[in-house]
């Protein structure tokens, strides 16, 4: 279950940092329009850890292919998992999740 | 709860639903955003007729980018934040991202994205306090990223 994408998390100085790279086309209309399929990219990807949302952005079809992102964010301990939802326009959806180390 | 946000999760995201209930889907709620053509357009579909100062957000990207497929840029602030939006003018449409920020939230997003030409990055971050704050940056692509 982890082939949808590469996640890090790591605590340094009470702060988790997060890096994701996730395995997507991210087809803008116009690349899909000249490759003669439908476009389709991630339009939203959130992340909890230990119930509450860490992580919440609305996407457009300019991230890059295979988007990688990273993000911080506070109250979070060694050994909790932070778990990463994305969604893309055909509405398939992914979640997978990693421990904090 | 947003239902049609609610329907587009699968069963796996269902177990996490009262963390998300703080989640706003922005190509749900503001559908123009996303399809404005300038950078103007869509931060009036956004967040409406706002006056931005130009202060408190920093945008870094590289002044001159190799690959128009994955420029690096991150953005970054102390503001507290409610949303922090991401535009550039190189492409088609404007939008490229609309965070939402949880109370307390760290701003320092990083992330790739493509960039056809040369143009400008802008955010726009939605202070909790109401006002509306604004950093960019402009920098060169040597190779357009959107022909794939």
């Amino acid at each position: 279950m982890s082939k949808n994408m590469k996640i890090k998390a790591k605590l340094k100085k009470g702060i988790v940092n997060v890096k994701v790279m996730a395995k997507h086309d991210m087809l803008t209309y116009d690349q899909a329009k000249k490759k003669g399929t439908k476009a389709n990219f991630i339009t939203h990807i959130s992340a909890t850890c230990n119930g509450k949302v860490v992580y919440d952005v609305s996407t457009s079809q300019f991230w890059s292919k295979n988007p990688q992102f990273k993000f911080d964010f506070k109250d979070g301990a060694k050994g909790d998992k932070v778990e990463i939802t994305w969604t893309d326009l055909l509405k398939n959806t992914v979640t997978e999740s990693k421990k904090i180390r | 709860m947003d239902r049609r946000k609610f329907l587009n999760l699968s069963v796996f995201a269902m177990v996490a639903v009262p963390a998300s209930l703080s989640a706003i889907d922005f190509r749900e709620t503001k559908p123009d955003t996303w399809t404005a053509k300038t950078v103007e357009d869509s931060i009036k579909a956004l967040y409406g007729d706002v006056k931005l100062e130009e202060s408190g957000v920093k945008v870094k990207a590289p002044t001159v980018a190799a690959n128009g497929g994955a420029v690096p840029v991150s953005v970054k602030s102390d503001i507290p934040a409610k949303t922090v939006a991401l535009f550039q003018d190189a492409n088609p449409e404007a939008a490229v991202a609309v965070f939402s920020v949880a109370e307390g939230g760290i701003v320092d997003y990083s992330l790739k994205i493509k960039m056809k030409s040369t143009g400008k990055i802008t955010a726009i971050l939605e202070g909790t306090d109401g006002k509306f704050y604004m950093g960019y940056q402009s920098l060169e692509v040597a190779k357009g990223g959107c022909e794939g």
